[in-house]
């Protein structure tokens, strides 16, 4: 019964994509948009609760739903169906502004379903080749969204993201052949599910250290790549501000934890076969160095969705980082970034596509006044903001509180240090840029007209998500987390 | 065939497969290095037929042929065509000089052998030298798409690339389950399909730009 979730899952919006390729008509594609995703979601809570109950899920050796994976199909399904609802709004005033064509957007609701399946059977996958398939799925329909507005810019961007990220995730793939192998080699032959995570995992303390460690570093750069792991981050900035606003939330939101899921699934194998040390001291070169790359970058911005595009790099480099801090707190920590950032960066994003709409420009200099000409969007990015600078009382606050809680009980505190005097530059240069953005006197030009409610019912949503986990981690959750804690550190 | 047999063949057929990689790394002309990628596939396409022979696994032979409908007919062909459409006949513009990029190479092929003559029991689960050079492969493709400004060179070295993986996934125990390499081998072709998309629109939108060459987005 549960098995026939596993598959339901990705089949949806799968087969529903399919049919949207037949329909024309906007406002059925929409009602299709939503309806499909909040079903997802509606699976993932279904598949949640069934992990909480019985424990880990398999079905056929091919997919599986263990706590570390519900915690990533939450995050996916959640995002998924807040980004359809509030593209209803957003999709009508693109149309009306001429940024998409009409008769285009069944190729649009198409292939952002197809990307969808594809990181569901991500995240819910257990043959390792599976997961890279899938990763690898995801580039190809997100790409074409990149580059979907058609202008220079834009296929830039999507060919800098297609080139880069397939080359990348081609080391991901070098990485799982050298796991399989080791595993092969170490039962001595080819075994049922010999490709399966959870059978690997199972075997890990008897694989080769050796192979392991060069399969391990392969792994990193590669899913890293995808994840925007600096030094290997060049084409997120691009990639992240030319695409429609609604992927821009998926791509930010989802996509870069679903390969921080394929890095963890590693992480837990390799922890196994070389020790912890080993596979942690490597993410925490990664997150440090993500950290600091973006730092400079975020400071001197002025294009409001590359700024938000750099943020991702950092946060990305903040869960690497608790990762590689490691321990309970340091695991745990990072798994809650990983929701609260991809909560939090879905909702900004959403704020920063309206507002680029009102303004008709996404430099930040031009943008001036925004609280005063939408009032709710201009608070909800104003919470949004420094929530992600990371000041309490919202959610990120408390999960880069954790990792920093786990660097200083691992005693790596030249790492912590470089850290802390990072987020402090951000924080001020976050509160610099946006502050200028909300306050002053908006220009004669921008648009005035009223929020779109379905933007404003997506946005609140995620909102009322984050307020919520800055200030009480619910039960369920908690034990979530702490299940999937257990899992990774083996 | 013997085992011992195979893995001289083996180690045969990766020697022309490096071979191959340098003839990309060096050429100057478009043409020459489709050829030399389609050349690739079809010893690695040998290779699959070798090691199905070795181990007995239908399922290897399987992979061999799609390897050679595929990266040795199928993507150059694509190759061509875009080339075609765009009317480049131009040589190839390295952005290093090529010789630097050789020495680079000579570099790499060291550096892998070294790094795998480290390993101890488990490199018996990998067929004779397919670690290495499939390890040398990888890192050669990424040299090429680094050191080269135009879309078509930069696709075939993420294909000669994909060629190196290939190469060590066969030679791994009895290579990777078959559905596992037709779904890689999907990815592959879907991938190529939306590059070439991406190159021939920006071919129409933007007069004349190669997609590689454009520096638009920038800090």
């Amino acid at each position: 019964m549960t098995s026939n979730l596993l598959w339901l899952t990705p089949l949806l919006p799968l087969v529903l994509g399919l049919t949207m390729l037949l329909v024309r008509d906007r406002r059925v594609l929409a009602a299709l948009d939503v309806g499909g995703s909040v079903a997802v979601l509606g699976l993932a809570l279904a598949i949640a609760r069934r992990v909480g109950e019985t424990g880990p899920v398999s079905a056929l050796g091919v997919l599986r739903a263990d706590d570390v994976a519900v915690v990533f199909l939450l995050l996916v399904g959640l995002l998924a169906a807040v980004v359809s609802i509030a593209t209803v709004g957003w999709m009508r005033d693109a149309v009306a502004r001429g940024e998409m064509r009409e008769d285009r957007l069944h190729y649009y609701h198409a292939l952002v379903n197809g990307f969808v399946a594809t990181m569901l059977v991500t995240v819910l996958a257990d043959n390792l080749g599976i997961l890279w398939i899938a990763m690898e799925g995801t580039t190809i329909t997100s790409a074409l969204l990149v580059g979907f507005h058609g202008d220079k810019h834009g296929l830039e961007a999507a060919w800098k993201y297609i080139i880069v990220t397939t080359i990348g995730i081609s080391f991901g793939l070098f990485g799982t052949v050298l796991v399989y192998g080791a595993a092969a080699h170490a039962q001595g032959g080819v075994f049922e599910g010999a490709m399966n995570w959870s059978s690997i995992v199972a075997v890990a303390t008897k694989l080769d250290p050796g192979i392991i460690r060069i399969g391990f570093i392969f792994v990193v750069v590669g899913y890293g790549t995808k994840a925007g792991l600096a030094p290997v981050h060049m084409w997120l900035p691009d990639a992240h501000s030319q695409a429609p606003t609604p992927v821009s939330a998926l791509l930010s939101g989802a996509l870069i934890k679903c390969a921080l899921f394929g890095i963890i699934r590693f992480h837990t194998i390799a922890s196994g076969a070389c020790g912890p040390a080993f596979s942690q001291n490597l993410l925490l070169v990664f997150g440090l160095i993500s950290v600091v790359v973006a730092t400079p970058f975020i400071l001197v911005q002025h294009d409001l969705k590359r700024l938000l595009g750099y943020h991702s790099v950092e946060h990305v480099g903040i869960i690497a980082l608790g990762l590689g801090f490691g321990g309970v707190v340091g695991t745990y920590g990072a798994l809650l970034h990983v929701i609260n950032h991809g909560v939090t960066k879905a909702l900004v994003f959403l704020v920063a596509g309206d507002a680029i709409g009102r303004y008709g420009t996404r430099d930040m200099r031009d943008m001036k006044g925004f609280l005063a000409i939408a009032p709710l969007a201009g608070t909800l990015l104003l919470m949004g903001a420094f929530s992600l600078a990371g000041t309490p009382p919202f959610s990120i606050f408390v999960s880069e509180l954790l990792v920093i809680k786990a660097g200083l009980a691992s005693g790596r505190f030249a790492s912590v240090a470089v850290f802390l005097v990072m987020v402090v530059i951000i924080f001020a240069g976050l509160v610099h840029h946006v502050g200028q953005m909300v306050f002053g006197t908006a220009p004669a030009s921008a648009d005035r007209a009223r929020e779109s409610r379905t933007q404003l019912l997506g946005m609140a949503a995620l909102a009322a998500v984050m307020v919520l986990l800055g200030l009480w981690i619910p039960l369920p959750l908690d034990r979530l987390l702490t299940h999937a804690t257990e899992i990774i550190l083996g | 065939m013997t085992a011992e047999f195979a893995t001289r063949l083996i180690d045969l057929l990766g020697a022309l497969l490096l071979f191959t990689m340098l003839v990309i790394l060096a050429s100057g002309r478009l043409f020459r290095s489709i050829y030399a990628v389609a050349a690739q596939a079809v010893f690695l396409g040998i290779a699959g037929a070798v090691l199905g022979a070795a181990t007995g696994n239908v399922d290897l032979w399987i992979i061999a042929g799609v390897t050679i409908v595929v990266k040795a007919i199928l993507l150059p062909w694509l190759l061509l065509r875009v080339v075609r459409k765009i009317q480049i006949r131009r040589e190839i513009e390295p952005v290093f000089p090529i010789n630097g990029t050789l020495v680079v190479a000579a570099g790499i092929v060291v550096l892998a052998f070294h790094l795998t003559a480290s390993l101890g029991p488990v490199r018996q689960a990998i067929t004779g030298n397919a670690l290495p050079v499939g390890i040398a492969l990888i890192l050669m493709g990424v040299l090429v798409m680094a050191t080269r400004r135009k879309a078509l060179v930069q696709m075939v070295g993420l294909f000669a690339s994909e060629n190196g993986i290939f190469f060590t996934a066969m030679a791994v125990s009895q290579g990777m389950p078959l559905i596992i390499e037709i779904g890689v081998i999907l990815d592959v072709v879907l991938g190529a399909l939306v590059m070439g998309i991406l190159v021939l629109r920006v071919r129409s939108s933007v007069n004349d730009a190669d997609i590689a060459d454009l520096e638009g987005l920038k800090g």
